[in-house]
């Protein structure tokens, strides 16, 4: 399938583009066509960093096609991936949830089609349109939700090897 | 799996802190398997039955006895070092042991009472077990321990498995040899059914009530029982007597012993200690 | 005897008030029809000619302070003017100072100690080399006669009946035990204050199950006969026929018993009532009181668990089996290798006697109970089970669906051998035997099944047969213990013990014609992967199939190349996730939940297979049911501890249900509350 360039994209399309995402099919219809107005597309190169941990974060992005990933680093350990966001989901919540910084790297691991806004855009827009930000929010809170609880399931390693050596020294 | 004529032969040391020599007098009960056992383990150290000894390192060390002055306390740091698997071997290793009662009164009054010339007595103030001073790989249980359960572990180890010791309460053990219940139908004051099994319920079997010598069990609810012999007529110093033995210093015992007023016969210190287990904590 | 196929008292629900019902009908004999009389002078004629056909007598006797169950070798040994004083957590003898044998209520030992004896050898395993052999032992129990039987210790033998020979497998131990030994019933014609068996249905007077049943009077004892044994014994007794005043007499004592115990426990709606309470804050604190010390399930008749230890030799040449009575309420007996699924003595409680009053009736059509009361006179600390099911309030609950049992071939004990082939290491600690030289009847096992897998030395594990082939099984199987550790460092020609297949299976033709879902994560893929076999080899009758797979990290997916394989095809969807992503790998990272929880896809018209830890079943299956999956059509397999692998040995019951018999597969309609719920 051949897809236009980003600069291709009219309203219309940024509109449609969104509301066939994940993200955007929770949304209102006024709410897309409001944030369908400050949405740009962008693509990504491996490599491309969309957030940065700690710093301002700029962007809010919805992926289109491909995936990200969310990475922090640990010293002496590198890099860890935490989680990937799949086409659909949303990535720089933390553009519109004080205090603005990335909790995270978001980096595109594959090309990436991403609908981006612009962090501080929406801001003046959330805070002038209480009926788009009652549209947005929720939807944001179920995908950091979400996250919240596959990072949890994550965190119980259910997969690991039982250290029965160590649980079974105390009292044979 | 390899097969066992290949392999060196396990390095066996016993040591002992403050204890009777009882348990590690239990390993030559396996008289019909010493030979066996012998054609595995080397025992590089061994007290009770040859003068030979050893500075390790060892495979398994087995500990007899509670950590009672400096020196035990000293010397137990560095056999850890040496010790690939460390057990520690019946109720003074385990758990303290009947010396630990001496943990409840002032050392320095006790000291006085008992010696002429306490000055020369080294002793630490309380009788500890010794997982409270290195890392424990496993315990055995019991005053004196099962020679079964050791057997167990010394297979277990030779084979390369996990010992098969039930956790377990006494009564068990008791219902199984068809034993009838020294509390229920004799009013016995009985620990079994808060103690580890092991012992083969040797004691109902004579018609005593168990005295808790392999110490608490997985989830003793130690504290429901006393209040079930309190509630039969018995005085506070009688329940807290009963759990203040030879296991008495163990975490769920030690609760119950605090919360009935204390093992009879105690000397205080000058200044009581804290309400640690008062009257509210027996639940 | 020959065992009574019918049951001795009322199937649940027991009807309330039913307690004396009429009596079988007499059995003519040489001596006419009864019922007879025997004078107390001629009862030791009963014991001698018991005696005479070379039967042990099991009867009443005077030990240590209890009347409990001891060998009769005379009748001077029974307890003659002794009686009982029994309330919760106590016990006592009483001097009456008459001469009747039978005047107490039930003392600590059933005939369960003979059926089902607290220990039996079960086999002798043996290594030579390569090779291994599993000689089960001899079953020969001794010619019993037991004297004295109750009317609810009957009912309890009705239902041990039920449990070891009810089917679809048998104990042959307890069978050949059962049918060695004549019981003579004795009706009861005084209670203790512990006893119930009113409220069960269950006596005080015997309705069946014995050769021959007692009532005694004060000059001696009025005889019926239950089975042509019993008619051939009287034939041989100086009796006469009973008189109208004896009959009326014995019919009076035995009747004023069951007014003197009323109904303290109203069973109807109990099963309901009391599955409705699994959240209730009252076995916590049941709990403060309980000293989770099994006694009240040693002493109770009809408690049938068991665990089997091995003791070996020095080299784990030669190791011998036992079975050991075992409890719900000790620590090892639900752990499987990650922990105990009831550590806590709350849920150890809850198992116990939701088992009796509500999941029992479910597997066996009658209540675990009769009624006898030993477990409120032998509890320490004197817990009684009347009080505390009155004290659970009665709403009803959902109950899962009927079990549905799958038969195939096992004899506890007694293990085929079969060879390893090929050894295959998948990841770090997971490796895959191939098998051969197996019983046909593996071969012809289902996708899903498991089998019990024995090296002398080491407790037999429970592995799933992660392939079916032509000739061979594959066992994939994780390093999670010793046992497992050391079957997976075995090499090619060695041997190994199996039983099975065993368990329910994957409903493959269900499957046919619509989509399938297949979730799992970890070894979870190893039951899954015959499955997928299957699937693949009759590709065309299944609509679209998808596989999402979940591993800790990328090194420890199974069968990677055939993950690739399955995938190339073209007709199977396959996405893989890990939990901890690696600098090389560029697919998803997360909880497996996120391949398909913003899919577009809606499960209409799909089935799901899910198989992983509990945990991860319990997201995943949330997800599934948000995609349209109904709970009937969501399978899991359960893993919990087992130990024998038929339902006979209790350690992997979950609610009403052996996991090892009734599962591992289940659809999650069968498990209602059970699935997910802590302490189960």
């Amino acid at each position: 399938m051949t897809l236009p360039a980003p600069s291709e994209f009219a309203g219309a399309d940024l509109a449609l583009a969104l509301s066939g995402s994940w993200f955007g099919a929770g949304l209102t219809p006024e709410a897309v066509t409001r944030l369908a107005a400050i949405a740009e597309v962008r693509d990504l190169v491996p490599g491309d960093v969309v957030v940065a941990e700690g710093q301002v974060a700029e962007t809010l992005g919805i992926v289109l096609s491909g995936r990200i990933a969310l990475r922090m680093l640990v010293p002496e350990r590198g890099t860890v991936t935490i989680l990937t966001v799949e086409p659909g989901d949303v990535v720089g919540w933390s553009a519109v949830v004080a205090p603005y910084r990335g909790t995270d790297d978001a980096v595109a691991i594959e090309p990436v089609r991403l609908l981006t806004f612009s962090g501080e855009r929406l801001r003046l827009l959330l805070r002038a349109d209480p009926l788009l930000a009652a549209s947005l929010y929720p939807r944001l809170l179920q995908s950091v939700g979400r996250r919240l609880a596959a990072t949890r399931m994550q965190l119980l390693d259910l997969f690991a090897r039982e250290e029965w050596v160590r649980s079974e020294t105390k009292q044979w | 799996m390899a097969t066992v004529a290949a392999r060196p032969r396990l390095r066996v040391g016993i040591v002992k802190m403050a204890s009777c020599d009882g348990c590690q007098l239990t390993l030559l009960d396996l008289e019909d398997e010493l030979l066996a056992i012998a054609e595995r383990f080397e025992l590089v150290e061994f007290p009770e039955a040859s003068s030979a000894r050893s500075a390790g390192p060892y495979d398994v060390l087995l500990v007899e006895g509670a950590v009672s002055t400096p020196d035990q306390a000293a010397d137990i740091l560095e056999l850890r070092r040496k010790a690939k698997l460390l057990v520690s071997v019946g109720a003074c290793a385990s758990y303290g042991g009947i010396q630990a009662l001496r943990n409840w009164s002032d050392h320095d009054a006790i000291r006085a009472a008992v010696y002429a010339h306490p000055e020369y007595v080294e002793s630490l103030n309380a009788a500890t077990p010794v997982s409270e001073h290195v890392k424990v790989d496993a315990e055995l249980h019991g005053c004196p321990i099962s020679p079964d359960q050791l057997r167990e572990v010394l297979v277990s180890v030779a084979v390369g498995r996990r010992p098969q010791i039930r956790e377990e309460a006494v009564c068990l053990e008791c219902k199984r040899r068809g034993t009838v219940c020294v509390m229920v139908a004799e009013g016995i004051p009985c620990l079994g059914p808060v103690t580890q099994s092991g012992c083969g319920a040797l004691c109902p079997s004579f018609r005593r009530g168990c005295f808790g010598c392999f110490g608490p069990r997985e989830q003793a609810n130690a504290t429901s029982l006393a209040r079930t012999l309190a509630a039969d007529g018995r005085e506070d110093p009688d329940v807290a007597r009963l759990f203040a033995g030879f296991t008495g210093w163990s975490g769920p015992f030690r609760a119950v012993v605090a919360a009935y007023g204390g093992p009879p016969g105690v000397i205080p210190y000058a200044v009581p200690e804290s309400a640690e287990g008062g009257r509210d904590g027996r639940g | 005897m020959v065992i009574d196929e019918r049951l001795p008292y009322a199937p649940y629900p027991a009807p309330a008030g039913t307690a004396v019902a009429a009596p079988p009908a007499p059995i003519a004999s040489g001596g006419g029809v009864g019922p007879w009389f025997l004078a107390r002078a001629n009862l030791g004629v009963l014991i001698d000619l018991l005696r005479e056909d070379g039967r042990t007598v099991i009867g009443p006797a005077v030990v240590d302070g209890a009347v409990t169950l001891a060998e009769v070798r005379s009748v001077d040994e029974l307890p003659a003017g002794v009686g009982d004083e029994q309330v919760p957590g106590r016990y006592r003898l009483v001097q009456r100072g008459d001469r009747r044998v039978f005047d107490f209520a039930v003392g600590p030992t059933s005939p369960k100690r003979w059926t089902f004896p607290p220990v039996v050898p079960l086999n002798v395993g043996r290594r030579d080399g390569r090779a291994v052999s599993f000689e089960p032992s001899p079953i020969d129990p001794p010619r019993l006669a037991f004297l004295g039987v109750r009317a609810c210790e009957l009912a309890a033998l009705g239902i041990q009946d039920r449990v070891f020979l009810g089917g679809p497998y048998t104990d042959e131990d307890y069978h050949a035990r059962r049918r060695n030994a004549l019981v003579v019933a004795v009706n009861c014609t005084t209670a203790a204050s512990t006893c119930f068996c009113t409220s069960m249905g269950t006596g005080p007077e015997a309705r069946g199950g014995y050769d021959l049943v007692l009532t005694e009077l004060d000059e001696g004892f009025v005889i019926r006969a239950g089975s042509p044994d019993g008619a051939d014994l009287v034939a041989r007794m100086p009796v006469r026929g009973a008189d109208a005043g004896q009959m009326l007499r014995a019919a009076e004592s035995v009747g004023k018993v069951a007014a003197m115990m009323g109904d303290p426990v109203p069973t109807a709606g109990l099963h309901d009532r009391l599955l409705a309470q699994f959240d209730s804050q009252h076995w916590s604190r049941i709990a403060e009181r309980c000293l989770s010390c099994a006694n009240c399930t040693m002493v109770c008749p009809t408690c049938f668990c068991s665990s089997v230890t091995q003791r070996s030799d020095l080299d784990g040449d030669v190791s011998t089996s036992e079975r050991v009575w075992d409890f719900c309420f000790t620590a090892g007996f639900a752990k499987v290798a990650g922990g105990s699924f009831r550590s806590r003595p709350r849920d150890r409680y809850r198992q116990w006697l939701t088992h009796k009053f509500a999941t029992w009736v479910d597997q066996f059509g009658t209540f675990g109970c009769v009624g006898c009361g030993r477990c409120i006179a032998w509890c320490p600390v004197g817990i009684d089970i009347r009080a505390e099911l009155l004290s659970i309030a009665p709403p009803l609950g959902a109950r899962p669906e009927p079990v549905r049992p799958k038969p195939v071939a096992a004899t506890p004990g007694f293990y085929a051998t079969a060879r390893i082939v090929s050894v295959r290491p998948e990841t770090a600690d997971v490796t895959t035997l191939t098998i051969g030289d197996v019983d046909p009847a593996f071969l012809a096992g289902e996708f899903g099944q498991f089998a019990m897998v024995a090296v002398p030395a080491f407790p037999p594990v429970p592995i799933s047969i992660s392939r079916f082939g032509r000739d061979t099984i594959d066992l994939t199987i994780r390093a999670a213990g010793p046992a497992t550790a050391a079957i997976i460092g075995l090499g090619p020609r060695d041997e190994i013990g199996v039983r099975g297949p065993l368990g329910t299976s994957w409903p493959i033709e269900r499957a046919m014609g619509h989509d399938v879902v297949i979730v799992t994560g970890g070894i979870g893929l190893a039951p899954l992967r015959p499955l997928l076999d299957g699937i693949i080899a009759r590709r065309d009758r299944f609509e679209t199939v998808r596989l999402f797979y979940g591993a800790r990290t990328p090194a420890d997916q199974l069968y990677r190349e055939e993950l690739r394989a399955w995938a190339a095809r073209g007709d199977v969807e396959v996405e893989l996730i890990v939990d901890r992503g690696t600098p090389d790998w560029t697919g998803p990272v997360g909880v497996v939940t996120h391949l398909f929880d913003q899919a577009t896809w809606d499960g209409e018209h799909a089935l799901a297979f899910v198989c992983g830890p509990e945990r991860m079943m319990e997201a995943t299956v949330e997800t599934l049911e948000s995609r349209g999956l109904p709970p009937d059509r969501i399978f899991v397999t359960l893993e919990r501890h087992m130990e024998c692998g038929i339902g006979l040995c209790g350690h992997c019951q979950t609610g009403g249900l052996f996991v090892c018999r009734d599962g591992p597969v289940f659809a999650l309609s069968q498990l209602g509350g059970i699935f997910g719920r802590e302490g189960m």
